[in-house]
């Protein structure tokens, strides 16, 4: 009788364990497959966040080419426009000018005006810092030119200054650089204006 | 049938030159100049690139500026602590003239000479008045030609938001 029973519930486990084990075959498609549907969703994340990044990057490149581009454009427009050879530079700079309070200059090159700069407070008190003003870039050709240079402005006492300072200058091949500086003459209480070529 | 074409055609055309005129220049680089002031100090107009910058250019013979300075300075008055100037510029021969109408209307902002009109060329001013106003970039953002009352109200509104960009 205990025999029976024992066979019974041995079988009656088997039966159990067998059912076990299909009712988990039958369930694990699903689960698999929403698995594998979860991969590629991630799959899918990271090649969308792989396109995104590779896009910012041949967007940031194609910007850096930009600007590239815009700085040679810049330079070759320079070197076309003033070709280094035929090329005159005029520049302002002021020493101490306690005597002199600068409004603006006019530059004349060979009877013929090129600039007329006004210069602002702050423009005028970066000269007296220190700063060197390009105030006309041209070009010349090769021979003997004539600069007259005006520069106007408060001299001592606070009174209206005009001032003309001229100079011969030869122009031969390559650039030339001329500055116009304007110091204090500290014995005759003036201004003084003078010509110089940079070497 | 001919006879109104072409007055349609030149109605147009007129319609299309003055928005052009008016339009030229927005949206461009606002061109950099310096001009002497009534204060007798020169001033550039690139000192100012981070402040919205109105130009009103005026003369004295014209009767619409007249009208619209004081309403400008009032502008001026209330939006300069924040970053807003206001330039006018005057294009009479002779700045005398210019001086006495300051001083009869009592304004308060930056008058700047042009009397060789070098800076009415560049900024197209074949109106008057004409008032630019210049974002805190430096670029031409609003042209009005002429004034009528009721443009203060445009000028409060644009300079309004273009101080809060």
């Amino acid at each position: 009788m205990t025999r029976k029973l024992l066979m019974s519930l041995t079988a009656g486990l088997v039966l159990a364990f067998a059912a076990a084990v299909l009712a988990e075959e039958a369930v694990s498609p699903d689960a698999e497959a929403a698995r594998a549907a979860s991969m590629a969703v991630d799959a899918e994340d990271a090649a969308s966040r792989d396109q995104f990044r590779q896009l910012d990057q041949d967007v940031q490149s194609l910007k850096k080419e930009v600007l590239d581009l815009n700085r040679d454009l810049f330079l070759l427009e320079e070197e076309l426009l003033f070709p280094a050879n035929s090329q005159v530079a005029f520049f302002i700079s002021m020493d101490i000018g306690e005597y002199f309070k600068l409004d603006s200059v006019s530059l004349k090159i060979d009877g013929k005006e090129v600039a007329n700069y006004l210069y602002t407070d702050r423009e005028a008190g970066s000269l007296l810092r220190g700063g060197v003003h390009r105030v006309h870039m041209a070009n010349l050709k090769a021979g003997d030119h004539e600069l007259v240079a005006i520069f106007t402005g408060q001299g001592p006492q606070s009174r209206e200054y005009r001032r003309g300072a001229t100079m011969n200058f030869s122009k031969g091949i390559g650039a030339k650089y001329v500055e116009l500086e304007i110091t204090d003459r500290v014995k005759k209480q003036q201004p003084e204006f003078v010509i110089k070529e940079w070497e | 049938m001919k006879i109104r074409n072409l007055l349609a055609g030149v109605v147009f055309s007129v319609f299309a030159a003055s928005s052009l005129a008016s339009s030229g220049l927005a949206g461009q680089p606002a061109p950099d100049f310096a001009l002497k002031s009534s204060s007798g100090q020169n001033m550039r107009l690139s000192e100012y690139r981070g402040d919205v910058v109105m130009i009103n250019f005026w003369a004295t013979w014209c009767g619409p500026c007249r009208q619209e300075m004081p309403l400008l300075d009032e502008l001026y008055s209330r939006y300069e602590r924040v970053g807003f100037n206001l330039l006018g510029v005057n294009i009479d021969d002779d700045s005398n003239r210019a001086m006495e109408m300051i001083n009869e209307l009592g304004v308060s902002f930056p008058v700047l000479f042009d009397a060789t009109k070098e800076v009415s060329r560049l900024y197209q001013v074949d109106a008057m008045p004409v008032t630019v106003i210049v974002d805190r970039e430096g670029n031409v953002r609003h042209v009005h030609q002429g004034y009528k009352p009721g443009y203060e109200q445009k000028y409060l509104d644009q300079v309004r938001a273009l101080l809060r960009e």
